[in-house]
C-alpha cells in the first residue's frame, strides 16, 4: 500500500475510534477527507481529533494568533486601498490616456504583474529600503512599510487590468451622449462612465481582494509574521498540533473573504442599475 | 428661403482615411427654421449633422452659427456644445440615472445649478414631453419611445439655441414613433430651431422650412418641402422618394 493509502486507513481508523468528545462535529468528514489527501507532514500524528487532539494548545495560543489576523487585515486592508488608488487612475490612463503616460504605466503594470511577489517586496525591503513611517500615534515599520507598498502596488497592477476592462465596456454613446450636453471630456468619464464601471468592477474586486488577503503570508520573506507564519511558528514547536492550527487558521481566513466578499454582494445590489421588462 | 443669419454651412467637406463622405455640402437656416435632411443610409446627413456640434470634424469648409465659426480651432467646444442640443438614434440616455438624473446632470455639471433647481428644471423638462409621471425611472425600466422623450428633455434642458436630432426614431418600434414626433411638433410650434435628420417624410412635409436632399455627400437637391416632395427637379431625388414612399 501507498504512503498516502495508509494515511488514509491510519485517519479513518482514528476517526472510527474517536467518540463524541470533540468539538468540531461537522468537520468531521471532511477533515478524514483532507487528512486521506494531505501533505506527508501530517503524516507524524493525524490525532487532531480524539484523544490525541490538541486543540487546547490552538486555543491557549488564540492572542498569539489574533494577533497574526491583525497584521493580516492591516495589511490586505491598506494594500487593497493603495492599490486601488493607483490602480484605479493606471486604469483610466491606459483606457483615456495617450503618450508617454500610457506607455509608462502600460510599462510598470506589465512589470509588476510579471514579477513574483517575493520578489517585489524583497527589493521594496532590502533594496530600495523603505523607511519607517511615524504618524504620530502609531509608527509603522519599515517591513511593515514594505509589505504594504509591495502588495499594494502589485494590486494596483492587477486592479488597473480591472477598472480599464469595465472602463472601456461601457457603451462609447455614453460618453458622447455626455460630450454633446456641455461636460468636459474628463467630467463627461467622471459622471458619466466611472459610475457604471465601478459598478461593473465588484466581481473582479472580489477577486483581488481574496488573492491579496491570502497573498499576505508572503510577507515573512521580510520578516513579518502575519497571521500563517504565526501558525507555522506554533505547528513547529508543538508537533502534535499541526492540522488543528492549520484549520483554525484556514476558519480565520474563510471568515475574512466570505464576509468581505458578502458585504461586496451587498454593494453590488444596492447599486445595481434597475432593469425593467421593456427595453 | 433663409438668408442664414442664424446657421450657415459653407462648402463643408470631411474624409474619413481616404474616403470622402461630405463634398462641398452648403445650406442655411434663419432663427426658428426647422430644416430636415434626407438621403439613403451612407450618404452622409448624419456627419454632417454631428459636424455642426463637432462631435464629428470637418477638414474643410464653414459652419457660421450666430456669428460664430464653429470649425475654429480655437473654439471652445463644451461652450458650443452648452448651447446645441443633441438627440441620439440609439438615445443614449446615462444608464445608471433616473429620468430626472438624466436630465438634470448637463444643468447640475454644467450650469452650475444646486440640486434642488436642477431637478426643478429637470421635471419641468420631463413635464414639457410628457413624462411627469416617469421622473424616477430608469433608462431600462422605460420604453423606447418614452426614452427618446427623456432624451429630448435632457438636450432642452440646457435650454439650447438649436436643436440637433439625428433619426430620433429609427431605433424606435412604429407604434412609438408617434410620441416621439409629438413631442417634436410641440417644439416647432414653441418656435425652436432645429435640424432633423429623419426618414420620416411626413413629418419634413409638415414641419420643414426646407429640406435638403443629401446622397454620396452631396446637396443634390434642396427647397421648400411641397416643392421638393411634389416636383423634384433632379431625378436621383425623385427615385429616392419613390424608393421611400413605397416603404410608406
Amino acid at each position: 500500500m501507498s504512503a498516502a493509502g495508509t494515511l488514509a486507513l491510519a485517519a479513518v481508523e482514528s476517526f472510527g475510534a474517536t467518540g463524541p468528545s470533540l468539538p468540531a462535529g461537522p468537520l468531521l468528514a471532511a477533515t478524514a477527507e483532507s487528512v486521506g489527501a494531505g501533505p506527508a507532514f501530517i503524516g507524524e500524528g493525524p490525532a487532531f481529533i480524539g484523544e490525541g487532539a490538541d486543540w487546547e494548545f490552538v486555543f491557549r495560543n488564540a492572542d498569539y494568533l489574533g494577533v497574526g489576523a491583525l497584521l493580516t487585515i492591516g495589511l490586505t486592508v491598506a494594500s487593497i486601498l493603495l492599490g486601488f488608488l493607483v490602480g484605479f487612475p493606471a486604469g483610466a490612463v491606459e483606457v483615456y490616456g495617450d503618450g508617454y503616460l500610457k506607455r509608462a504605466v502600460n510599462v510598470a503594470g506589465i512589470v509588476l504583474r510579471g514579477t513574483p511577489i517575493v520578489v517585489i517586496l524583497i527589493v521594496m525591503y532590502f533594496v530600495v529600503g523603505v523607511p519607517q513611517i511615524n504618524l504620530g500615534v502609531v509608527s509603522i515599520s519599515s517591513a511593515m512599510t514594505a509589505g504594504i507598498l509591495g502588495l499594494g502596488l502589485r494590486s494596483a497592477a492587477y486592479q488597473s487590468q480591472i477598472f480599464r476592462a469595465t472602463l472601456s465596456s461601457v457603451d462609447a454613446g455614453q460618453l458622447e451622449a455626455g460630450r454633446s450636453i456641455g461636460l468636459s471630456r474628463f467630467e463627461a468619464v467622471r459622471y458619466v462612465v466611472v459610475p457604471q464601471a465601478l459598478r461593473r468592477s465588484i466581481p473582479g474586486f472580489q477577486n483581488e481582494f481574496t488573492i491579496v488577503l491570502k497573498d499576505t503570508s508572503i510577507v515573512f520573506a521580510i520578516g513579518l509574521a502575519e497571521l500563517l507564519t504565526r501558525g507555522y511558528d506554533l505547528f513547529s514547536e508543538q508537533t502534535t498540533a499541526v492540522l488543528e492550527v492549520i484549520l483554525f487558521i484556514s476558519a480565520i481566513y474563510f471568515v475574512l473573504t466570505f464576509t468581505t466578499n458578502r458585504a461586496l454582494d451587498y454593494l453590488g445590489r444596492h447599486y445595481a442599475i434597475p432593469e425593467g421588462e421593456s427595453a | 428661403m433663409s438668408d442664414g443669419d442664424f446657421l450657415r454651412v459653407t462648402d463643408v467637406s470631411k474624409w474619413y482615411g481616404d474616403e470622402r463622405v461630405l463634398h462641398d455640402v452648403s445650406f442655411e437656416m434663419d432663427r426658428g427654421d426647422v430644416t430636415v435632411l434626407i438621403g439613403p443610409s451612407g450618404s452622409g446627413k448624419s456627419t454632417m449633422l454631428r459636424c455642426v456640434n463637432r462631435l464629428a470634424e470637418a477638414q474643410e469648409g464653414s459652419i457660421r452659427l450666430d456669428g460664430e465659426e464653429v470649425l475654429s480651432p480655437d473654439l471652445d467646444v463644451d461652450e458650443l456644445r452648452r448651447e446645441v442640443g443633441m438627440v441620439f438614434q440609439g438615445f443614449n440616455l446615462f444608464a445608471h440615472l433616473t429620468a430626472v438624473g438624466n436630465v438634470a446632470l448637463g444643468p447640475r455639471r454644467v450650469l452650475g445649478l444646486s440640486e434642488a433647481d436642477a431637478r426643478e428644471r429637470a421635471e419641468e423638462q420631463l413635464d414639457r414631453v410628457g413624462l411627469a409621471d416617469q421622473l424616477d425611472s430608469y433608462p431600462a425600466e422605460l420604453s423606447g419611445g418614452q426614452q427618446q422623450r427623456v432624451g429630448i428633455a435632457r438636450a432642452l434642458a440646457m435650454e439650447p439655441k438649436l436643436m440637433l436630432f439625428d433619426e430620433p426614431t429609427s431605433a424606435l418600434d412604429p407604434e412609438l414613433i408617434g410620441e416621439v414626433l409629438e413631442a417634436m411638433h410641440g417644439l416647432v410650434d414653441e418656435g425652436m430651431t432645429m435640424l432633423v435628420v429623419t426618414h420620416e417624410m411626413s413629418f419634413a412635409r409638415e414641419v420643414a422650412d426646407e429640406v435638403v436632399f443629401l446622397d454620396e455627400g452631396h446637396v443634390v437637391e434642396r427647397g421648400p418641402p411641397d416643392q421638393l416632395f411634389e416636383r423634384p427637379e433632379k431625378e436621383r431625388t425623385g427615385r429616392f422618394l419613390e424608393r421611400i414612399a413605397s416603404h410608406d
